[in-house]
């Protein structure tokens, strides 16, 4: 085991205490530091803090581990942090809730065998940070539009409100149906045609599930820095060809959540 | 229809910390230390957000025509707001943007509620069980 290089983080504790533990946000490069105003789940009792190993560092901090995770301050803690760090290094981000027991453990387990795997990762996300781009359809435009291009559509509507509400269970089904058909449909038409907009700026594209049951695309792109005026270009292009009908909104820089490893898949998902 | 954008066709670029956002990204996304780590892994108990919502639903369906009917409504309505509208002409277009801006945040307020909600009912499902 090669140590040599280690260095442990000042919030290190001894292995018998059981009642903390290390809180992983992601993987950095050993030679980044952390700022002073960088604030992780513990907020300002445990600071955030980084576990080296040869090139690679865990960023953490050390956790209660008798209180439960998942506020909403520890989920926007853990993003904010993630997302701050990406805009300046390279960061393999962890999905939230990641905690090992002590600093070693890191070390050993996690940093050691995977470091060249990790390396490389980072290597590939050199100067590239992902963006989110959402768009959703206003509900009284895209519920119209459904209704003018469905004579089925506008029949069920017209059923429904002749009768008495306890009676058309089934029609309102078959029309939510006709309408969440008809949204699907556009959802797959508007998303393919963001993803091809944005392919000439972003190294990789990810279609995430909708959120929301009018969301009309959701996608994460991979995008290299010097390229992010033209990708926001691309954006506000789409935006511009589709106002009235999707609500456009860009996220980013953030870290790369949606293109990170999988062990024994080599390269990374971005390739 | 005189549905107006909010943000006039440019992309908005908000805070990429707002809780909706954060949720769908960190709690489906990243990499997943399971994966690597068998032997220190902590089981620590997570207040978990389920931060999908089933697209094609009962439920779903039965909102959709709810608002189908909405919009009826209110087209057949003929009242007061409609006559102010072909008075005003600008006044209406600004109206109109209120309430698509209103409908959003409506939205964002309600998984606002959901994760206070969750947060009163801790559950002791881990990260993976959420996978599937």
């Amino acid at each position: 085991m090669s140590r040599t290089s280690a260095e442990r983080g000042p919030a290190s504790t001894p292995q018998d205490d059981h009642g903390s533990g290390f809180y992983i946000y992601g993987l950095v490069p050993a030679d980044v530091e952390v700022t002073p105003d960088a604030h992780g789940v513990g907020g300002e009792t445990f600071p955030v803090t980084l576990i080296r190993h040869r090139e690679i560092a865990a960023l953490v901090s050390e956790i209660d581990l008798n209180r439960p995770l998942g506020t909403p301050d520890n989920l926007v803690a853990h993003e904010r942090l993630l997302n701050e760090s990406a805009a300046e290094v390279p960061v393999l981000p962890m999905r939230f809730g990641a905690v090992m027991t002590d600093a070693d453990a890191i070390i050993d387990e996690l940093l050691t065998p995977y470091h060249d795997e990790f390396l490389e990762a980072l290597g590939e996300l050199e100067g590239r940070t992902e963006f989110v781009v959402r768009g959703r359809y206003p509900e009284k435009q895209v519920l119209q539009e459904v209704l003018d291009e469905e004579p089925e559509a506008r029949r069920l509507r017209d059923e429904i409100r002749a009768l008495p509400e306890e009676v058309t269970r089934d029609a309102r089904i078959r029309l939510g149906e006709l309408v969440n058909q008809a949204i699907t449909a556009r959802r797959e038409a508007d998303t393919e045609a963001l993803v091809d907009e944005l392919a000439p700026y972003s190294v990789a594209a990810a279609v995430r599930e909708p959120t929301h049951e009018r969301d009309a695309a959701n996608v994460a792109v991979l995008v290299e820095n010097e390229r992010r005026a033209d990708l926001e270009r691309a954006v506000d292009e789409f935006a511009k060809r589709n106002a009235g009908r999707i609500e456009v909104r860009l996220l980013g820089p953030l870290a790369p959540y949606d293109f990170v490893m999988a062990p024994q898949e080599g390269e990374g998902a971005w390739d | 229809m005189s549905v107006q954008p909010v943000s006039g066709g440019v992309a908005e670029r908000p805070s990429p910390t707002g809780l909706a956002d954060v949720i769908d990204t960190i709690l489906d996304k990243g990499m997943v230390i399971d994966a690597y780590v068998r032997v220190s892994l902590v089981g620590i108990e997570l207040l978990t957000i389920d931060a999908r919502i089933v697209v094609a639903s009962v439920d779903t369906y039965l909102r959709f025509a709810e608002a189908v009917n909405r919009l009826d409504l209110a087209e057949s309505g003929q009242g007061l707001p409609e006559i102010m509208q072909n008075m005003t002409q600008g006044a209406s277009a600004h109206k109109t943007k209120g309430v698509v801006q209103g409908v959003l945040e409506a939205a964002e307020e309600k998984l606002h509620d959901l994760g206070g909600e969750r947060e009163r009912e801790p559950s002791r499902r881990r990260r993976r069980g959420e996978e599937d």
